[in-house]
């Protein structure tokens, strides 16, 4: 890919579809699940087909465009992804305390901090949640998510700023990367 | 405390797309056009990409004996000799100083008035777009919409019948959308157009025009370089995947999509065999485009297209209709006319067309080098 420039969706969709469908099926995976993000993936791209004569290059990659269209498309499957991150809450503890008081290996509290922090991302507007995603999953800088969402770059940081509040509270305002961090090495 | 890598860490990494995953998404764009495309559903459990696609919209081959809509009759020899014939008058051109494609497309629709049915076109448009010759002699991207219009002498009639209307409200996949008989100014600003000027000097897949003089000829290498996709991008063998019809009519829209682009006429002509060569297409004899253009023709195989009522469709859609991609080319020199859906037996929405009625169409008004810089043309395609 170095060097040569992006392909034009209005000239060649195909090698638009080859170079970002696995990795915005990726994200629309780790947001609803294979299945429904499959779909998403799908829908995704069927929408920038038909969208490909209005891309213009001079306000955002080809990349960050499509992350745009796949977050509008999964903002339709809302109860998708509340389920697939409920689903995932309930991994954690909480739900079984008398387990968790014997069980204090590293793995068993990675699972639950994961299931607090998918409990926490639910309960998030969807706005902020857009924002944190496309930072936290897709690796869009500000301004691309800006370009993404068609917001600005102040909203961006501040929507941005309000996710990781409400996130440092809902998991008690303690460190609990550092038992991840341990658990990585 | 990093929340944002605390988020990443805690997403669990999905298993990668599987074949079946990316054919079906890639079906849907070689799928229908815009009009009748599937509608995406859920609920079926699963992997459920398109409920419509797999339970209203079946997309079938069926070979055999197609009704022609160009004059039928002995089509395959002939037809083939002649495009091949065209194939050879592919014309020398001077490499200019820019080059510019003017690109027409429209979608149809049914109007049902009481004096009769007829069809317009709607989503009408027309794109320009020029280059430098080099980096740094820029580029521009135009854009207009045209009128939209009765699609042929027989629906003009029906048309004035019906009170010359000055607009059409249309169903377009799941929502109205009211097309007008305005044109609109050329723009070359807002979301999807622009001007570029240090952009130029790259073309298809951004190779410059030295490099565009320097494929090769043989039409076994150039369908290796542009036509060996279908497939590969399904994550499937070659040959083994798409249905023949579709992977012809997915070939045919790529070779459409590569042919504004100033490729020497050797190469136009190798890709031109190349694309006859392809499974499933095959020459249909001469054929005309949207703006009356004849010309010679290759098609894919046709595709069945089924639409039930119960898909939240109004009955007046439900029904069968097949069709199949053509892409027409000029006799005398070679140059790309246009790539079209045409219908090849009517049924459903389409019940009251002929055989040969353009579903939706992508006409290359005109591309060629000039050594001055080009500007959209003023006069509409259409009188």
């Amino acid at each position: 890919m170095t060097g040569d420039p992006p392909p034009h969706p209005a000239e060649s969709f195909d090698r638009v579809f080859d170079a970002y469908f696995a990795e915005i099926y990726r994200y629309a995976a780790k947001r609803l699940g294979p299945d429904a993000g499959s779909d998403v993936a799908a829908q995704t791209f069927l929408e920038a087909f038909r969208q490909r004569g209005r891309y213009d290059p001079a306000r955002a990659g080809v990349r960050t465009w499509l992350y745009g269209i796949a977050t509008k498309v999964v903002g339709r499957h809302q109860r998708a992804e509340t389920r697939a991150l409920r689903a995932r809450a309930r991994l954690g503890p909480g739900r079984d305390t008398e387990e968790h008081t014997d069980r204090v290996d590293a793995r068993v509290s990675a699972e639950g901090l994961r299931g607090e922090i998918a409990g926490a991302v639910a309960a998030l507007p969807r706005g902020q949640r857009d924002v944190l995603l496309l930072v936290a999953l897709a690796d869009l800088s500000h301004d691309e998510v800006a370009a993404a969402l068609g917001i600005s770059y102040g909203t961006v940081g501040s929507r941005l700023n309000r996710a990781r509040t409400t996130l440092r509270k809902a998991l008690g305002g303690t460190n609990p990367m550092l038992t991840l961090e341990e658990q990585h090495g | 405390m990093d929340e944002v890598r605390m988020v990443r860490d805690s997403y669990p990494e999905p298993p990668p797309p599987t074949a079946q995953m990316i054919g079906r998404a890639r079906a849907l764009l070689d799928g229908p056009p815009r009009r009748s495309r599937p509608r995406l559903g859920w609920g079926l459990g699963g992997g459920l990409v398109a409920a419509g696609a797999a339970a209203a919209v079946a997309i079938a081959f069926t070979g055999g004996n197609a009704p022609a809509p160009a004059p039928s009759g002995t089509v395959s020899l002939d037809g083939k000799a002649a495009f091949l014939a065209a194939a050879e008058k592919a014309e020398q051109q001077p490499v200019g100083r820019y080059w510019y494609a003017d690109v027409v497309s429209g979608q149809s629709y049914i109007m049902r008035a009481r004096t009769g049915t007829y069809a317009i076109t709607g989503a009408h448009d027309e794109t320009f777009g020029w280059w430098g010759a080099k980096s740094g002699m820029g580029e521009a991207y135009y854009g207009r919409d045209l009128p939209a219009r009765p699609l042929t002498a027989r629906d003009a009639e029906l048309w004035r019948k019906a009170g010359s209307p000055s607009s059409f409200r249309v169903r377009s996949d799941d929502r109205y959308i009211t097309y007008t008989t305005k044109a609109t100014k050329w723009r070359s600003d807002g979301p999807e157009k622009g001007t570029y000027p240090h952009g130029g000097g790259k073309f298809l897949d951004g190779k410059s025009v030295e490099q565009l003089q320097s494929l090769p000829t043989d039409p076994a290498k150039l369908a290796k370089e542009f036509l060996g996709e279908a497939d590969a991008a399904a994550g499937l063998p070659a040959g083994k995947g798409l249905p023949p019809e579709q992977r012809a009519s997915s070939t045919i829209h790529r070779v459409a999509s590569i042919m504004d682009a100033p490729l020497p006429p050797k190469v136009r002509a190798g890709l031109m065999r190349a694309l006859a060569a392809q499974p499933g297409v095959r020459a249909i004899g001469r054929d005309s485009d949207p703006l009356g253009r004849r010309g010679i023709a290759l098609a894919s195989g046709e595709r069945t297209t089924t639409v039930t009522a119960a898909d939240g469709r109004p009955a007046s859609e439900a029904g069968t209709y097949r069709s199949r991609t053509v892409i027409i080319f000029d006799e005398r020199t070679g140059a790309m006319l246009s790539r079209q859906e045409e219908l090849t037996r009517s049924g459903g929405e389409y019940r009251e067309m002929r055989p040969g009625f353009v579903i939706e169409y992508q006409t290359l008004r005109s591309a060629a080098w000039t050594g001055t810089r080009p500007a959209p043309p003023s006069e509409l395609p259409f009188k």
